[in-house]
């Protein structure tokens, strides 16, 4: 059976698309399957440094399009998870370095390694980000609540319909309780612009942060909130039908201030 | 020298020495042609040598990455139990005369560089190539927080010489005053010496000595052509990674020893050995 | 004053114009605040009295004008000057609040290929030549439209959150920045709180890797986003505290003010229970 090869994209920077790409790859790997992460921000990688692989790289992706390394060389293994890799972009070079054929073919050499390539976008909609969607088959494009965002998700959106690509939306740092004071857009709203079938909403949350600067994907700190919901992602990814569970915004002694939903 | 020889539709490995290095001159011969045997089967033949399960399961995996299928092993019969444990056929004994004609030519020295990594305009690609074909099973080196016993260092009666050293013809040393940002590079035919610090991201290639004088947080390798005698001093010495010769080392942890450190190769690791300790002498190291 | 006429008041004085300086806002990382940060020292440049003009140099993804409030104002943008189809000073849209700011937006349907490099450091010249301040608004990124975006620029502000990921990019623009007369850093978004518990970097540590002079510290709170979806940048309002720290910001730029800049500091718990009743900021 062949790979799926999903691209993260957003348009925006900033929005959390390698976080997501991180931790949507762990929680996919913790179920079982074979993951490969790509990173395909030429000269400014940074999925090996959210999942604390950054000491182990060795070769890269730009030297594998170049013919200086194996493939499977490049490729460092997560020794957390059965079978979670990462191929990590160049540091030193641009994203001229490699063509959107020398990417796609790249990809295609990971078939036999993968159930799931999942390849980290840079922000924009330029060079890199042809070169990423240029390796895949399906997108899930990542947005935030914000009005920027919005806007160049819909770019985005525009730019991956042209390829045919099938889109899903994941709706990233939700504050329940600014939607519901009316300052920040709700997960309906943003859905209803995009017009992009929905795979997940995620709600802000600090943890996040220190997650990231230790290099350790969410999805291994036990009862955490977000990490269920990654697998919660990863389960629809994966065709199950899990519904968006409700999520209560934290109040300063506990109190609950009515169900918001995300998941 | 273990050799690999098609033989009608598949191939035949024929190993000569301890598995664990068998296994690693099988991989510079495979990384020469990385594609060349993909989709093959093969058989190994050990004659005399032993193995136990572990280096067994690491031929077959070290073969199932160029895409070489093994499917038996023939030798001692002491290996049949262990090849069941791993699915794989026991072929039977290798016959004597087969044992004594297994080819063993003397692994030249020149054999141990790629061609990239000698030729004289330093392609430090083909140097990290070679790096990767000498790995070892285990991941990386680990740093070792080393005070050498015994011996200390000959200072007495040095001699300044009347005329200035100089380097041997075509060896220079790169001097680079300021900082070294993420995505910067610095390479050189012989030594780099950084007034500064140098950034998560950078990266320090020579074929001698790396000096940082400063915080050294990227990655540096030193001897990259191969002189495993070659070291990296550094102010402070928090490298992302740290490269000589062909090792690599990873540091544990993010404790950062304070002062100034020197990194070289002491045994098979990569040692980090306060400055004040230091060894300076040029050591001859076997590769 | 008449909306066509988008040329600021001429100097009083009779001597030559000093030039302006540019400044371009930079990150590497998306989404740290350059936009944001564009609008906010803009306009509280041109609050000071200063003429200031803005520059979206993010073709295709632009967003300076959705800060500011004047995304209904832009008919055309920095390429229908440069290729030219309209004159800059029908390109330059003013903003009713703040009379001495101007903004050029970026072409939202275009590639940042599309910019040929030398002719954006031709209109950035010359946009100097009007104007005492011109920030260039730059695209994440490092590809040409990073490359566009700093070519006319003589001082860079590095933008950069407290996180590892934010510090590296950061750390590769300055390297590409290369030798500028000035390139200084505002740290952004920022939680004092964590940064006490250990569970975020703190300036000291950002800093330790980009060693840059620090301009700025501004806080993380709810009140930017609202601010940015809203288009009303947080220097007109006199309650922000991140308004207050980009005032003082823009007064370190402009050197009217002195004082070295406040790193925040976590709030106090009498603070905490404060705002919880007291209202939402």
């Amino acid at each position: 059976m062949s790979a799926r090869r999903i691209v993260l994209t957003s348009g925006k920077g900033g929005v959390g698309k390698t976080t997501t790409t991180a931790n949507l790859g762990a929680a996919l790997a913790k179920r079982g399957k074979r993951v490969v992460l790509v990173d395909a921000d030429i000269g400014l990688r940074n999925l090996d440094l959210v999942l604390g692989l950054e000491k182990r790289i060795v070769f890269d992706l730009v030297e594998v399009v170049e013919g200086r390394c194996q493939l499977r060389q490049a490729l460092i293994k997560d020794k957390r998870f059965q079978a979670l890799s990462i191929l990590p972009a160049a540091q030193t070079r641009d994203k001229t370095a490699v063509s959107e054929t020398q990417f796609a073919a790249v990809v295609d050499g990971l078939e036999g390694f993968a159930d799931y390539i999942l390849i980290d976008c840079p922000a924009g909609i330029e060079h890199g980000f042809r070169n990423a969607v240029a390796g895949a088959s399906e997108a899930i494009v990542v947005t935030t609540p914000e009005v920027s965002a919005i806007r160049d998700a819909d770019r985005v959106i525009g730019k991956l319909n042209e390829r045919s690509l099938p889109i899903r939306l994941i709706v990233n740092r939700i504050r329940p309780e600014m939607v519901r004071s009316g300052d920040m857009m709700s997960v309906d709203d943003v859905v209803d612009i995009l017009g992009v079938k929905l795979l997940g909403m995620i709600p802000d949350d600090e943890e996040v942060i220190d997650t990231t600067n230790r290099g350790e994907p969410i999805v291994l700190t036990p009862d955490s909130r977000l990490g269920e919901i990654y697998e919660k992602i990863a389960r629809r990814l994966d065709g199950e039908h899990v519904p968006f569970t409700a999520l209560t915004a934290p109040g300063l002694f506990g109190r609950l201030f009515g169900a918001r939903k995300a998941g | 020298m273990s050799t690999i020889r098609g033989r009608g539709r598949s191939l035949e490995i024929a190993i000569d020495r301890a598995l664990p290095a068998a296994i690693a001159e099988l991989r510079v011969q495979l990384e020469e042609r990385p594609a060349f045997f993909r989709g093959s089967r093969a058989a190994a033949n050990l004659g005399l040598v032993d193995a136990d399960l572990a280096a067994l399961e690491a031929l077959r995996d070290m073969l199932a990455e160029f895409g070489v299928t093994l499917d038996g092993v023939s030798g001692d019969e002491s290996l049949a139990p262990l090849l069941a444990q791993l699915e794989l056929a026991y072929l039977g004994a290798t016959p004597a005369e087969e044992v004594a004609a297994i080819p063993r030519p003397r692994l030249k020295r020149s054999q141990v560089l790629s061609d990239g990594a000698r030729s004289l305009v330093a392609d430090f690609a083909g140097a990290r190539a070679d790096l990767a074909a000498r790995r070892t099973e285990r991941e990386a080196a680990a740093l070792e927080r080393q005070t050498p016993v015994g011996t200390p260092v000959a200072s007495a009666g040095v001699t300044i010489p009347a005329t200035p050293h100089s380097a041997p013809a075509g060896i220079s040393t790169l001097y680079h005053r300021g900082t070294l940002r993420g995505g910067q590079t610095l390479h050189n035919l012989g030594n780099i010496i950084v007034i500064g610090d140098v950034n998560p991201g950078a990266e320090l290639i020579a074929s001698g000595d790396v000096v940082v004088f400063g915080a050294l947080r990227g990655v540096a390798h030193a001897g990259a052509q191969g002189d495993a005698s070659a070291r990296v001093v550094a102010l402070e010495l928090a490298p992302t990674q740290l490269r000589i010769a062909t090792m690599i080392a990873t540091p544990e942890g993010s404790a950062v020893e304070r002062g100034p450190q020197h990194a070289y190769i002491l045994g098979d690791r990569i040692a980090i050995v306060p400055h004040a300790v230091a060894d300076l002498g040029r050591r001859e190291v076997p590769v | 004053m008449h909306e066509l006429q988008s040329e600021p008041a001429p100097d009083a004085s009779s001597q030559p114009r000093k030039r302006g300086r540019a400044i371009v806002v930079t990150s590497g990382k998306g989404g740290v605040g350059k936009t944001t940060t564009t609008a906010n020292l803009g306009t509280a440049l041109a609050l000071g009295g200063a003429t200031v003009a803005l520059v979206d140099a993010d073709v295709g993804l632009r967003n300076l004008d959705i800060v500011l409030g004047l995304e209904a104002r832009v008919r055309n943008h920095v390429l229908d000057v440069l290729e030219g189809r309209v004159t800059l000073d029908d390109a330059l849209i003013n903003d009713k609040r703040v009379p001495t700011l101007r903004l050029l937006a970026a072409a939202q349907t275009r590639e940042k290929d599309d910019v040929d490099t030398p002719a954006m450091q031709a209109l950035i010249d010359s946009l100097r030549d009007r104007f005492d301040y011109v920030l260039i608004d730059c695209p994440a990124g490092i590809e040409k439209g990073f490359t566009n975006a700093i070519v006319g620029a003589d001082e860079a502000i590095i933008v950069c959150t407290p996180e590892v990921a934010a510090v590296r990019d950061a750390d590769r623009v300055v390297g590409l920045l290369g030798n500028r007369a000035s390139i200084k850093l505002i740290v952004n978004r920022l939680r004092p709180e964590l940064v006490r518990r250990g569970k975020m970097l703190s300036v000291e540590d950002v800093n330790a890797i980009l060693r840059l002079p620090l301009l700025g510290v501004i806080a993380d709170e709810p009140g930017v986003i609202i601010a940015t979806n809203k288009g009303e940048p947080l220097v007109l309002d006199e309650s922000s505290s991140a308004g207050a720290a980009y005032r003082a910001i823009a007064g370190r730029i402009a050197g009217t003010d002195t004082s070295a800049p406040e790193i925040p500091l976590p709030p106090t718990l009498l603070q905490k229970l404060g705002s919880f009743f007291g209202g939402r900021r």
